[in-house]
């Protein structure tokens, strides 16, 4: 009896990790968005706490694809955003500056910023339209790349008037919030000291469509 | 120390008091800022985004360089008017 509740639990756990986890809308089959957005609507910002000083910045130079089946995503999810080192802001031109230097981003040498998909796990469905799922991806900074999870949140919207004065098409919202380690790129805080903390905290809003 | 030396004292003195009380009424930021992030709501998917707005935020180098005129100024002209005051009592005498 033991055995057979144990082999029922595992196959009841094998489904709910296997099944097919994706959104409950109008929208049918593989899907490609696009995230490129001239408007500048779509963003990444960073934040550094340190106790000397706080350091706030933001880039909307975001590009990139992504690609999943709408019914599953866990499966199917694959893309990369990037962004260009040289759109980096912080509110200081000197400071702007500083951080495109060779000892810090080296925006010359290392012109983008690429974070790319390559697995998910932890699909939770928290409306029929949107999921919190977990990406494993290959974060490059600095010419160099660490593997980075990040927890995300997908909206997916069916194209509608209210989209449509958006953008045409579907459109899906991302965002995320993840922490990066500076020195496992190899960016040594040379020129500020230690005003800019190791870890840095990341956000990501965009917003893709699927007629680009 | 003469009237003027006193008064030349005097407003330096308030100079760097009150870029130090602006310092931290602005929220003492180490660097002067003329941007900064405020947040907006994005009604359509229901998250908030961030943009820049321009606003002058003073800062602790502006502090620190406007004190530093201060006291090389009040420095330089401590020293002109204690000449001052020197030649006028030799020629007094």
């Amino acid at each position: 009896m033991k055995l057979i509740l144990n082999t029922l639990l595992l196959i009841l756990i094998y489904c709910i990790t296997t099944l097919p986890q994706g959104f409950d809308v109008k929208a049918k089959g593989t899907q490609t968005f696009s995230f490129k957005d001239d408007k500048g609507r779509n963003q990444a910002t960073f934040h550094s706490v340190t106790p000397f000083d706080e350091v706030d910045g933001l880039t909307t130079a975001i590009s990139g694809q992504v690609t999943f089946d709408v019914k599953d995503i866990k499966n199917t999810l694959k893309g990369q955003i990037s962004l260009p080192t040289e759109s980096l802001k912080t509110g200081i031109k000197m400071r702007d500056k500083d951080l495109k230097e060779p000892k810090w981003l080296d925006a010359e040498k290392y012109p983008a910023i690429i974070y790319k998909i390559k697995k998910v796990t932890n699909v939770q469905k928290t409306a029929p339209n949107k999921l919190t799922i977990k990406v494993t991806g290959d974060f490059y900074l600095h010419g160099v790349t660490n593997e980075v999870p990040v927890t995300v949140t997908i909206t997916y919207l069916d194209e509608s008037a209210a989209t449509q004065a958006r953008e045409p098409g579907d459109l899906v919202g991302v965002t995320a919030n993840f922490s990066i380690t500076l020195s496992k790129f190899n960016v040594q805080n040379m020129i500020l000291g230690k005003r800019v903390s190791d870890n840095i905290d990341i956000g990501v809003n965009i917003v893709g469509t699927n007629k680009f | 120390m003469n009237k003027k030396q006193i008064i030349t004292f005097a407003i330096s003195l308030t100079i760097i008091i009150a870029v130090f009380i602006i310092w931290i009424i602005n929220g003492t930021y180490v660097f002067t800022q003329t941007q900064i992030l405020i947040e907006k709501k994005d009604a359509l998917f229901g998250t908030t985004y961030k943009e820049w707005q321009n606003k002058f935020i003073w800062g602790l180098d502006l502090t620190l360089i406007i004190s530093a005129v201060s006291i090389i100024a009040s420095t330089i002209l401590f020293f002109i008017f204690k000449v001052k005051r020197k030649r006028k009592n030799e020629i007094n005498s």
